[in-house]
C-alpha cells in the first residue's frame, strides 16, 4: 500500500470516526441513564422552541436565584478564594516581569545598541526570559487560577485538597524563578518553548501534578449529573499538559530530526491544548452568566470540543514545512490545521448567538467586554493559523515578523485578553471588594486593545514585506531587514501600550487590596478571613 | 455545615451559565463538509514520495538548481570542479603514474571527437599521455552528463592550462554519442582511440 493511500484512509476513517464518536455523545449511547440531557435545560425550557429574539425573559434577574444556588456558590468561593488569590498575585507579578521582557526585546530590535553591558539583558536572553514568564508564568497562573475557581462552582461543591494546589503552585514559581535564572545566566536547552533546564523541569511536573490533583479529588466529589462544557475544557487542559511536557522535556528521548518534530508537536499543543482550553472555558462560563443566558447549543459545544482535542494535536508539523520531514506527516498536519476551522467556527457559531440581542451588556460589563474581544481574536488568530499553515503562504510567512503578529494576536489578543476578563469578575468574588475605580478597567481594556491592535498590524505588514524581499533573489538579505525597521518601532509603540495597561491593571489591583472602605462587606475582609469563616 | 457568608458580589450574580440543545447551524455542517473535501483533495494532490531528506515538498528539480538547454548556459569549469578534478586534479596536471594530466595532453587538445568519444565512454587499460605510461580505469560518463555538459567541459580543459584547442559543440558531442551508440565497455586503451576516425 503507498504511503499516500494509508494517509488518506487514515484522514477519512478518524474523520468518520470523529463524527460517529460526537454523534454518540450527542445520542448519549456511552450514558448509563438520561438524566444527563436533562440537566442542561432550565426548568420549564424543555419543549418551548428557542427565541434567540425573545424579550427578557429568559433572563432571571438575581432576585430569582434560588438560595441553595447561591449557597452552594458561596461555599464553592470560600474554599477556593486563598488559593485563587495566590494564583491571581503570582500571575499579575509575572505579567509584569514579562511585559518588562518583552519591551526591551523588542526595542532591541531597531535600538541594537541600547542595554548591551549586561549578557543577560541581550536580545538572545531577554526575549527568551520574556517567553518563559508568559509560558510558564502569566498564562498559566492566571488560567490555572481561574480553572480552580471556576470547576467548584461548576460542580457545585467545595474544592478537595485546596493544600495540594498552593504547594503545587509555590514549587512551580519556584521553578521559575530559577528558570528564568538560568536563562538570563546563558544556561539553556536550546528547544524553543523548551529553553528551561530539565533539571528544574523536573519541579515543574511535580508541582503542575500537585495543582492537577484537588481538581481530580473535586471532580470525584462532584454534586452535578451533567458536566459543563467549561469543566471538559479546563479537566482536559489539566491532562493534556502534564502528557505533553513530561514527553517533551524528558532528556536524551529524542535526537535529530525527532527533536525537531517532538519540539513543534509541544510548542504548537501548548499553546492549543493547555492555554487555548483554559482561555475557552473561561469565555463558556464567564461570557454566558454576565449577560444571564443559557448557551445555545450543546451540539456546537460538542463540536468545538471534540474537534479541538482531536484535530489539535496533529497540527504542529505546520512548523516543519520545508524541513527534511517526512512529506506525509508535513501533509496531515497541514490538512489538520484547516480541519480546525470547524472548532472554532462551532465556538465561534455558539458565543455569537448566546450573544445575539445581549450586547448592551457590553457597556456596563468589563469582564465581557474582554471576553467578547477576546473571544473574536481567537477566531481571528485560529482562521490566520490554519491558513497559514498552507504551503504557499508559509512560503512567506514562516522566518518572518508575521509568525511573532500570529502569536500574539492568539497568546494576548484573546489568551491574555480573556484572563484579564476572568480576573476583572473573579477578584471582587474572592476578596469581597468591589473595583475602586472603574475608569482604571477601561483604561486598561483601551490601552491593551490598541497597543495589541498597532502590535499586530505593523508586524502583519512588516512581516509579509520582509518574507516577500527575502524570497526575492534580486534583493540582498539585509534590505529585507531593513525595510522591517519602521514596523518594528510600531511594534515598541504597540507594546508599550500594553506594559502601560498592565501596570495600570497592577496598580489598580493593589489599590482594591488597601482601599479603606472599599469593602462592601460587612465584616472586614481579606481573603484568607474569607475562607477561615467558609469552611 | 456552616454556610458561608454571602458576599454582595456573590448575591448580584446571574446563575451559573447552562446550554441550550438548539441544533447545530446548518452552515456549520455544510463548512464540515467543505473542509473535509478539502482535505481528501489536498491529500490526494500532496508528494509524499519524494526522500524526506530533500525536505517537504522539494523536487529534485529545485534541488539541482537552473539547467539552461544550450550549450553556452553550461558551466563547463564547475563540471570540471565536481566531475573530473577528483583525479585529474584542478590543476588538470594529474596525479604522476596513477591519473594522466590534462595540461598539454595530446588526446585532449587532439580530434575532439576522440576526446568526447573518451569521456562518453571512459577507458580501461593502458595509455600513453606526454610519453607516459599509465594504466588505470576512467569511468564513462554517458548516462550522466548529457552532450551540451560534456561540450561544456571539453571546451574547459581545451582552454585551460596552456591548452589552447577549438571548444567542442553539443553537436559534435551528439555525432560521436550515435558513432559509439552500441559501445558498452569503456575503450581498451590508447591502441583502441589512436585507430578512432
Amino acid at each position: 500500500m503507498s504511503p499516500l493511500a494509508i494517509l488518506m484512509s487514515a484522514f477519512i476513517l478518524s474523520i468518520v470516526g470523529l463524527g460517529f464518536f460526537i454523534w454518540s455523545q450527542r445520542a448519549h449511547l456511552t450514558d448509563p441513564s438520561t438524566e444527563g440531557s436533562e440537566v442542561i435545560f432550565a426548568a420549564g425550557e424543555i419543549g418551548t422552541p428557542e427565541e434567540p429574539a425573545g424579550p427578557s425573559s429568559t433572563t432571571r434577574s438575581a432576585a430569582d436565584v434560588d438560595d441553595a444556588e447561591l449557597l452552594a456558590r458561596a461555599r464553592a468561593d470560600a474554599s477556593t478564594a486563598p488559593l485563587v488569590f495566590f494564583f491571581y498575585c503570582c500571575a499579575l507579578v509575572w505579567l509584569l516581569v514579562a511585559s518588562a521582557a518583552g519591551l526591551t526585546a523588542s526595542i532591541k530590535l531597531h535600538a541594537p545598541d541600547w542595554l548591551t553591558a549586561e549578557a543577560w539583558l541581550s536580545f538572545g536572553r531577554i526575549r527568551t526570559v520574556h517567553l518563559n514568564a508568559v509560558a510558564y508564568g502569566w498564562a498559566p497562573m492566571a488560567g490555572l487560577g481561574t480553572a480552580l475557581f471556576v470547576i467548584p462552582r461548576l460542580l457545585k461543591t467545595e474544592l478537595v485538597g485546596g493544600r495540594y494546589a498552593l504547594l503545587g503552585a509555590a514549587l512551580w514559581n519556584a521553578a521559575l524563578v530559577a528558570g528564568l535564572g538560568s536563562l538570563a545566566y546563558g544556561v539553556s536547552d536550546g528547544l524553543e518553548w523548551l529553553e528551561i533546564p530539565w533539571q528544574i523541569d523536573l519541579l515543574f511536573v511535580a508541582g503542575g501534578a500537585l495543582i492537577g490533583l484537588p481538581l481530580i479529588l473535586t471532580l470525584r466529589r462532584r454534586q452535578v449529573a451533567h458536566l459543563y462544557v467549561s469543566v471538559w475544557y479546563m479537566g482536559c487542559a489539566l491532562f493534556w499538559f502534564p502528557v505533553l511536557f513530561l514527553v517533551a522535556n524528558f532528556p536524551d528521548l529524542h535526537h535529530g530530526v525527532e527533536q525537531a518534530t517532538m519540539n513543534w508537536w509541544f510548542g504548537h499543543n501548548v499553546l492549543g491544548l493547555f492555554y487555548t482550553p483554559l482561555a475557552l472555558a473561561s469565555i463558556y462560563y464567564f461570557l454566558p452568566k454576565v449577560i444571564g443566558r443559557p448557551i445555545q447549543s450543546y451540539n456546537l459545544s460538542l463540536l468545538g470540543f471534540w474537534g479541538l482535542a482531536f484535530f489539535y494535536g496533529q497540527v504542529g508539523g505546520h512548523h516543519l514545512i520545508g524541513g527534511p520531514v517526512p512529506g506525509w506527516m508535513v501533509t496531515l498536519s497541514i490538512v489538520q490545521s484547516m480541519m480546525m476551522i470547524l472548532p472554532v467556527a462551532a465556538f465561534t457559531a455558539n458565543q455569537h448567538l448566546t450573544l445575539k440581542g445581549n450586547l448592551g451588556a457590553l457597556r456596563h460589563s468589563p469582564t465581557l467586554r474582554f471576553m467578547c474581544l477576546g473571544g473574536l481574536m481567537y477566531t481571528a488568530s485560529s482562521v490566520q493559523g490554519s491558513f497559514e499553515a498552507l504551503r504557499s503562504m508559509n512560503a512567506i510567512t514562516h522566518f518572518t515578523h508575521y509568525t511573532v503578529a500570529h502569536a500574539h494576536l492568539g497568546l494576548y489578543g484573546f489568551v491574555s485578553l480573556v484572563f484579564f476578563g476572568a480576573m476583572y469578575f473573579v477578584i471582587p468574588r474572592i476578596t469581597g471588594r468591589d473595583w475602586p475605580w472603574p475608569r482604571m478597567i477601561s483604561a486598561h481594556f483601551w490601552l491593551a486593545s490598541i497597543g495589541i491592535a498597532i502590535y499586530f498590524v505593523s508586524l502583519t505588514i512588516g512581516g509579509w514585506l520582509q518574507g516577500r524581499a527575502m524570497l526575492d533573489e534580486s534583493r540582498g538579505f539585509m534590505e529585507s531587514v531593513l525595510l522591517t525597521l519602521p514596523y518594528l518601532k510600531a511594534r515598541s509603540v504597540g507594546g508599550a501600550m500594553m506594559a502601560l495597561g498592565h501596570v495600570i491593571f497592577a496598580a489598580h489591583f493593589i489599590r482594591l487590596l488597601t482601599a479603606r472602605g472599599a469593602s462592601r462587606r460587612a465584616q472586614p475582609a481579606s481573603p484568607f478571613a474569607t475562607a477561615a469563616e467558609g469552611i | 455545615m456552616n454556610s458561608p457568608d454571602l458576599l454582595p458580589q456573590q448575591r448580584r450574580e446571574n446563575p451559573d451559565p447552562q446550554e441550550r440543545s438548539t441544533p447545530m447551524p446548518r452552515l456549520v455542517l455544510i463548512l464540515a463538509l467543505v473542509l473535509v473535501t478539502f482535505g481528501v483533495d489536498y491529500i490526494s494532490h500532496a508528494d509524499v514520495n519524494s526522500p524526506s531528506a530533500w525536505g517537504d515538498a522539494r523536487t529534485r528539480a529545485e534541488l539541482v538548481g537552473d539547467r539552461p538547454a544550450t550549450g553556452q548556459g553550461v558551466d563547463g569549469g564547475a563540471i570540471y570542479a565536481a566531475m573530473c578534478a577528483g583525479c585529474h586534479q584542478a590543476t588538470g596536471q594529474g596525479l604522476p603514474g596513477v591519473f594522466p594530466p590534462l595540461a598539454g595532453s595530446e588526446w585532449v587538445v587532439g580530434k575532439a571527437g576522440t576526446a568526447a568519444a573518451i569521456v562518453l565512454h571512459g577507458i580501461s587499460g593502458p595509455i600513453q599521455v606526454k610519453g607516459q605510461d599509465f594504466n588505470g580505469t576512467m569511468p564513462a560518463f554517458a548516462g550522466s552528463l548529457d552532450d551540451a555538459e560534456i561540450a561544456a567541459v571539453l571546451s574547459h580543459v581545451r582552454r585551460q592550462w596552456g591548452n589552447a584547442a577549438a571548444p567542442v559543440t553539443p553537436e559534435a558531442v551528439a555525432d560521436t554519442r550515435a558513432h559509439h551508440a552500441d559501445r558498452t565497455t569503456p575503450f581498451s586503451g590508447g591502441d583502441e582511440l589512436a585507430k578512432l576516425p
